[in-house]
C-alpha cells in the first residue's frame, strides 16, 4: 500500500529509474521555480530590511500611511468581493457542466475554458470598450430609457471588479467541476432513496463534498486577484489604486526599490497567513476520504 | 398508530411489476417484464450483464422511469413516484457510504430526513448498527472500515428506517470470497429477522441460488425463467436457464417419434427411448433437439436404469470433494463428469476410454440446437 502510494519514475519495461535520473527528470522544474519564484521573492525580503541600512524603516512607511494602508485593504477586498462574486457564478456553471451529457457539456466546457486562450489583455480591452461613455451598455440603457445620463462605469472599482471576475471566473469553475465529477452519481441516488429531496441531496451530500474544489477555486482566484495588474491598471481609476499599480509605481517611476520590497513582503505576509489558516480549519483529506 | 399497523410496518410490502418496459433509443434494456414478488419474499434477478436486471431495479427504485409498464409496492402504483418518497431501503454496489460523515451520522441520515430529531435517530442509528454487529463504531469514518464492515454500515442505514422493501444491487462484488459468504448468512438474517422483501440483483448464480426464495433468469431485458432454486437447476425451462445455471453438457440429437415414450438418435448413431417426461419443450419427430445432462448425475461404469456412454478422458481434475473427468464421446462432444468420493479413480489416465451410464431421469430434451 505504502510501496504504490509512493511515487516513483518508471522505464518503459516497467525497471523503476534511479535516484539519480529522476532527480535529472525534476531539476528542470524545480530549478524554474527557484530561480524565477524563491530567489527573486527572497531578494525582494532582503532589499526590503536592509536598503539603504539594516532596517524595518520600509515597513514602517508601509503601515503608518494610511494611504498605503488603504491601497492594501482595497486590494484585499476587492481580490474578497472577486473570490465571492466567482464562487456564485461559478459554481451553477460547475454543477451544470457535471451534469451535462453530450454535445450540451462540450459546448458549456468551451465557453469556458475558450477565455483562457486570449489574452488578459484582449479581455480587459473588450470590458473597456463596453463600460465607454458610449459604449454597448451606456447607449442599450439610454435606448431603453432607463438613464437620460450615461452613467460613469469606466475608471471605476465596479470595473475592475465586474472585468476581473470575467477574467478569474475560469478558475474558478475548473476546480468546483472537477470536485463534482469525482462524486459518484450512486451518492445521489443513495440520498435520494434514504429519503432526500433533491434540495437535501444537494446541502447534505453534494455541497460538502464539493467544497474542495470550493476552496481550491477561492485560493487560486483569491491569490491571483490579489496581484492582478493589467485590469486595475486599464479599468480602475487612478484614485482608488490597488497594490500591484502601487508597486509598478514605486519601481517604475519612484524608483523606490526597498518600499516596492515591503510592500511586497505585507501581502505576502498576508497571503501566507491566509494559507495556513485555510488548511488548518479544513480538513480536505478527511473530506476526500473515501470515493472510492 | 394501533399496533397491527405497527407491526404490518415492519413486514414486508408485496410488489408488482407489469408489463415493464424501458427502451433507451433503439435498444430495450427491458422488454416485457412481469414478476409478482409476495410479502417477505426474498428474490433474486440474475442475469448476463446488459440483461436488464439492474434497469428493473432502478426503475422499482425510481431512478428510472420504465418507458411502459407499471410498478406497484402493495397497492399502491409508485411507477412515477420520486425515489425519496417510495420508503425503500437500498444498499448499493460500492458502499455508498457518505465519506464526510460520521458512521452513525451515516446512519441517521434518512432519520434526520424524515425529521426526527437529533438524540433520537442517534439512539436509532446505534441500534441498527448493533443489529449488523457494529456496535461502538459509530464515531469512525467510512474510509476507517474495511470493505465488509462498510457494507454492514449500509445495510444499517437502508433498514434504520424500517422499509417494507429492501433493494440490493450486486451488493456484495467488491467483497472477497470470505467476506462475501459472512454477508450473505447476514443478509438471510436480517431477512428472516425482519421479514422485510427483498429483490437481490446479481450475475453470481450461487449467490443467487444459495440466498434466494426464487429466482428471475433474465437475458436481453427478458425473463428466461423464474422460480425456486430446485426448479431451476433440477428442470431449467429452456436452453438459455439450462447452460446458464450451474454446468450441463449439451448433445446435438434428431428426434426419431414421439409418443409415450419420445426416442432420439445421438450423432454416433445411437437410438434412445426417453420417457416423455424428459421433453421439457414440446419436440417432433424429425427435428433436432438437445439432450442436456448435469455432470454429476453421471455415474461411472455401465450400469442399469439408464443409458451408457463411452467417453475418451482427456482430462482428470481433482476438484476436492468431486473428480472432475473430462473427456470426449464419439463424435467429439464434450462431456464432463463430476464424481464424488472419487479415491478408487486414480487408475484413469487421460485416454483412457471410460463408461458413464446416463440415468433416464436426469436426461432433459430441449427443442432447437445450441449454437
Amino acid at each position: 500500500m505504502t510501496e504504490a502510494r509512493r511515487s516513483h519514475f518508471w522505464h518503459s519495461d516497467g525497471r523503476r529509474l534511479s535516484g539519480l535520473s529522476t532527480l535529472l527528470l525534476l531539476l528542470p522544474f524545480f530549478a524554474i521555480i527557484a530561480f524565477v519564484f524563491v530567489y527573486p521573492i527572497l531578494q525582494l525580503l532582503v532589499i526590503s530590511i536592509l536598503e539603504p541600512h539594516p532596517t524595518l524603516e520600509n515597513y514602517a512607511r508601509v503601515v503608518e500611511n494610511p494611504v498605503h494602508m488603504r491601497v492594501l485593504m482595497r486590494t484585499l477586498w476587492t481580490a474578497t468581493l472577486v473570490t465571492a462574486l466567482s464562487v456564485v457564478l461559478g459554481f451553477p456553471v460547475a454543477y451544470y457542466m457535471s451534469r451535462a451529457k453530450g454535445t450540451v457539456a462540450a459546448l458549456v466546457a468551451v465557453c469556458v475554458i475558450l477565455p483562457l486562450w486570449s489574452s488578459v489583455l484582449v479581455r480587459t480591452a473588450a470590458w473597456s470598450f463596453l463600460f465607454q461613455r458610449n459604449g454597448l451598455i451606456n447607449s442599450a440603457l439610454m435606448a431603453l430609457g432607463l438613464t437620460s445620463q450615461p452613467f460613469k462605469l469606466l475608471y471605476t472599482q465596479s470595473a475592475v471588479v465586474i472585468a476581473m471576475t470575467h477574467v478569474l471566473l475560469p478558475f474558478m469553475i475548473l476546480p468546483i467541476y472537477g470536485a463534482l465529477r469525482s462524486i459518484p452519481d450512486d451518492y445521489g441516488r443513495a440520498a435520494a432513496v434514504l429519503g432526500a429531496t433533491r434540495l437535501r441531496t444537494f446541502l447534505e451530500v453534494i455541497l460538502p463534498l464539493s467544497l474542495p474544489g470550493v476552496v481550491s477555486g477561492s485560493l487560486l482566484v483569491f491569490l491571483t486577484a490579489l496581484g492582478f495588474f493589467i485590469t486595475p491598471a486599464l479599468l480602475g481609476s487612478p484614485q482608488e489604486m490597488m497594490i500591484s499599480t502601487l508597486v509598478s509605481k514605486q519601481i517604475r517611476e519612484v524608483l523606490d526599490w526597498p518600499f516596492a520590497a515591503a510592500l511586497v513582503g505585507v501581502l505576502t505576509v498576508f497571503v501566507t497567513l491566509l494559507a495556513i489558516i485555510f488548511s488548518k480549519t479544513l480538513r480536505f483529506d478527511r473530506l476526500m476520504g473515501n470515493a472510492s | 398508530m394501533n399496533i397491527a399497523s405497527a407491526t404490518q410496518s415492519a413486514s414486508g410490502a408485496s410488489i408488482r411489476i407489469s408489463r415493464l418496459e424501458k427502451r433507451f433509443g433503439a435498444v430495450s434494456a427491458v422488454d416485457g417484464v412481469d414478476i409478482d414478488i409476495a410479502a417477505g419474499e426474498f428474490i433474486a434477478l440474475l442475469g448476463p450483464s446488459g440483461s436488464g436486471k439492474t434497469t428493473i431495479l432502478m426503475s422499482v427504485a425510481g431512478f428510472e422511469f420504465p418507458t411502459s409498464g407499471s410498478i406497484h409496492v402493495d397497492s399502491e402504483d409508485v411507477t412515477y413516484v420520486p425515489s425519496n418518497r417510495r420508503n425503500l431501503g437500498m444498499v448499493f454496489q460500492n458502499y455508498t457510504l457518505f465519506p464526510h460523515m460520521s458512521i452513525l451520522d451515516n446512519v441517521a441520515f434518512p432519520l434526520k430526513m424524515r425529521g426526527l430529531r437529533a438524540a433520537e435517530r442517534h439512539a436509532r442509528a446505534e441500534a441498527a448498527l448493533a443489529t449488523v454487529r457494529l456496535a461502538g463504531y459509530g464515531h469512525r469514518r467510512p474510509n476507517e472500515l474495511s470493505g465488509g464492515q462498510q457494507q454492514r454500515v449500509a445495510l444499517a442505514r437502508a433498514i434504520v428506517y424500517q422499509p417494507r422493501v429492501l433493494l440490493m444491487d450486486e451488493p456484495l462484488s467488491a467483497l472477497d470470497k470470505n467476506l462475501r459468504e459472512d454477508m450473505q448468512l447476514e443478509i438471510k438474517r436480517l431477512h428472516a429477522e425482519l421479514g422485510i422483501t427483498v429483490i437481490f440483483v446479481t450475475h453470481d448464480q450461487s449467490e443467487a441460488l444459495t440466498m434466494a426464495d426464487r429466482i428471475a433468469v433474465l437475458k436481453d431485458g427478458k425473463i428466461q425463467q423464474i422460480g425456486p432454486a430446485r426448479q431451476l437447476y433440477e428442470r431449467p425451462t429452456n436452453l438459455f436457464t439450462a447452460g446458464f445455471i450451474g454446468e450441463m453438457n449439451f448433445v446435438g440429437v434428431t428426434v426419431e417419434s414421439v409418443g409415450d415414450n419420445v426416442s432420439v438418435t445421438l450423432p454416433w448413431g445411437e437410438t434412445w427411448r426417453l420417457p416423455a417426461t424428459a421433453a421439457v419443450e414440446p419436440v417432433a419427430a424429425g427435428e433436432a433437439a438437445v439432450l442436456a445432462v448435469r455432470p454429476e448425475r453421471l455415474q461411472l461404469g455401465a450400469g442399469s436404469g439408464g443409458q451408457v456412454i463411452t467417453v475418451t478422458l482427456s482430462d482428470i481434475v481433482y476438484a476436492g470433494a468431486a473428480l472432475l473427468l473430462i473427456g470426449r464421446l464419439p463424435d467429439g462432444t464434450e462431456m464432463r463428469a463430476r464424481i464424488p468420493g472419487a479415491s478408487q479413480l486414480c487408475a484413469l489416465a487421460p485416454g483412457d476410454v471410460a463408461s458413464f451410464t446416463v440415468p433416464v431421469e436426469a436426461m432433459l430434451l430441449y427443442r432447437g440446437s445450441r449454437r
